[in-house]
């Protein structure tokens, strides 16, 4: 197949403006994200609840410090069958329809204004402006699979498939400027299309708060399985054992 | 006052790195004569003075950050820096400057200086009119003032805006502290505890408290809590192990024995521990009751190792010349025994 020569104006007026359009797109939408964000408010129910949490997993951890007197009081705090607090603290289940929740409701707007919107109207735009166009070529050659993925509005049988079209180029900007975005916004920024699209995937199910009756309900089972052994029964000997040497020196 | 100010700028500078301090002290004793020369307006010592207080400034800066960062308070050597170097000059900080404020407010409050406090919360609320944050600045120099009711006040409308916010709730406690109302600060750090169990300084507060009022069953629980945070940490274990200790009888005693083991363990080089531990394991040797010979050889052992690691590192600190004072050492130890004998 003869080697196609491309206009060096395709250079300067498609494969460049498509490169500065979609990073700068990405820094308005960090910024417009950062306008649009509100401040969670943790509710104090919330912040109790975490921080029992922390103290349950504490003493589980680290109870074998204590003399086996406070930790069986404090386990009994947490588990007791009538009066632990594990037991005597009834959380209302965590809404699993988030559609009830007003401030979910907004939340997931915003989401869908910063992300899928631009996404969609930038997107179809470069299709509209700057379709057809074969804007470069990767250095190496590849199958006829990869048609699909980098020649995306060019119905060519005969084209060799390391060719790139401008939509297809768009798409791996889009994709591709994730180090250039942490480079120039620092760490986390909101600038990242590829980043909201997992979001989306994986994050419905855990952006929600987790249930603390569940959790709760966990904590006292391990809790209650957990077996105190004190760490300072032995210490004594320990301390002389590892010591001796020191203890046989001759008295000056 | 003035000797004051100045001597901890001198432990300030050692803090410095070598390599600066020298350039430290340089500049500092050089600065101050420039300045004086300054006033004369000649061209050239204005420029010196220039380069100097910047260079001075950029130091200034730096050691704030350090002491913010590793959480250090240091009032007075903050309110110096900010006497020195930074009050002209906090406009050139840029962003940062906020920061310095706040911590130049609170260093300031603690020095009783109501006039730098003043500069710092009037630049602040011009930034933040609505935040939380300066609110507590000012609930704070309220409580300075000793205008107690309108700090509470001031706080109580914080903690409506925002329920989560741990800080204004700790300052009520501080108030009633500070007014001397024991019994009443530790029913409020109660309530605290019960929403934020997880707060280890409301916990070590929680227990100097309790020591306040001579609870030493309770002073322990925190104490406990503060052990199950950091098990590690061998200050805590000996702190634990002297509460236990006060306490008194063969268990507790036991226990406090086990713990200045541990923190002995942890740090060979604690004394207090090594002391404790001298005497516990004198208490429980003279309770002979429940004793079985084993434990009983354990505790004098427990004696024998612990007096000599004292002599040890009293020979150590004091270089093998000092015989003298090792004597008078060896007859405090063998009082010490007596008294826990005794005891």
């Amino acid at each position: 197949m003869a080697e196609l020569l491309l206009d060096p104006d395709i250079r300067v007026w498609v494969f460049l403006p498509i490169v500065v359009i979609t990073f700068l797109v990405g820094i308005v939408r960090h910024y417009v994200s950062i306008l649009l964000a509100t401040q969670k408010r943790a509710e104090l129910q919330q912040l109790q609840d975490s921080q029992v949490m922390i103290r349950a997993r504490l003493l589980r951890e680290n109870g074998h410090y204590l003399p086996r007197s406070s930790f069986v009081m404090r386990r009994h705090f947490f588990n007791n069958e009538e009066t632990g607090y594990f037991k005597t603290q009834k959380r209302q289940a965590v809404s699993q329809n988030p559609m009830t929740d007003p401030s979910m409701m907004t939340e997931m707007l915003k989401g869908n204004i910063t992300t899928v919107l631009p996404m969609i109207v930038i997107g179809g735009w470069i299709n509209w402006t700057f379709s057809g166009f074969v804007t470069t070529k990767v250095p190496f050659p590849l199958t006829l699979r990869f048609k699909p993925m980098l020649q995306r509005g060019i119905e060519l049988v005969s084209l060799d498939a390391a060719w790139v079209s401008s939509a297809s180029w768009y798409f791996l900007n889009v994709f591709g400027l994730r180090s250039i975005y942490t480079l120039v916004l620092g760490e986390n920024n909101a600038a990242d299309q590829s980043q909201h699209l997992q979001d989306q995937m994986s994050g419905a199910a855990m952006a929600m708060p987790p249930d603390p009756k569940v959790a709760f309900k966990a904590e006292w089972e391990a809790l209650e399985i957990c077996e105190h052994r004190w760490a300072l029964e032995n210490v004594e000997s320990i301390l002389l054992g590892t010591q001796n040497p020191a203890l046989e020196q001759p008295v000056s | 006052m003035y000797s004051l100010l100045v001597l901890p700028r001198g432990s300030a500078k050692q803090l410095l790195s070598p390599s600066r301090r020298y350039s430290a002290q340089k500049s500092t004793t050089s600065k101050r004569n420039r300045l004086t020369a300054g006033l004369t307006s000649t061209k050239t010592a204005q420029h010196t003075t220039a380069t100097a207080s910047a260079r001075t400034l950029r130091e200034a800066r730096d050691q704030l950050r350090l002491w913010r960062e590793e959480n250090e308070r240091r009032s007075l050597e903050v309110v110096d820096l900010w006497d020195t170097h930074l009050q002209s000059n906090i406009h050139k900080l840029g962003d940062e400057r906020l920061l310095v404020w706040e911590q130049v407010c609170i260093a300031a409050l603690d020095c009783n200086r109501i006039d730098v406090v003043d500069i710092c919360l009037v630049s602040l609320a011009n930034e933040f009119p609505s935040s939380m944050r300066v609110r507590k600045l000012q609930a704070m120099k309220l409580e300075a003032l000793e205008k107690y009711d309108e700090a509470l006040e001031l706080l109580d409308q914080i903690i409506k805006r925002d329920e989560t916010n741990a800080a204004p709730r700790k300052r009520r406690v501080a108030i009633l502290k500070a007014k001397g109302k024991i019994v009443d600060a530790v029913k409020e750090l109660n309530e605290y505890l019960k929403k934020f169990m997880s707060d280890q300084e409301a916990w070590q507060e929680l227990c100097e408290l309790y020591l306040l009022e001579q609870d030493y069953a309770k002073a322990a629980f925190c104490m406990e809590e503060l052990v199950l945070h950091n098990p590690h940490n061998h200050l805590v274990h000996q702190r634990y192990a002297d509460i236990k200790y006060t306490q008194g009888g063969l268990e507790n005693i036991e226990v406090a024995r086990a713990h200045y083991c541990l923190a002995l363990k942890l740090n060979q080089n604690n004394m207090r521990a090594l002391y404790g531990l001298l005497l516990a394991a004198t208490n429980v040797s003279t309770m002979t009751k429940g004793l079985t010979a084993p434990k009983k050889k354990e505790c004098s052992k427990l004696i024998a190792w612990a007096s000599q690691q004292i002599r040890n590192r009293y020979e150590e600190a004091a270089g093998h010349s000092a015989e003298k004072e090792l004597e008078a050492l060896d007859s405090v130890l063998g009082a010490l025994q007596i008294s826990g004998l005794s005891a």
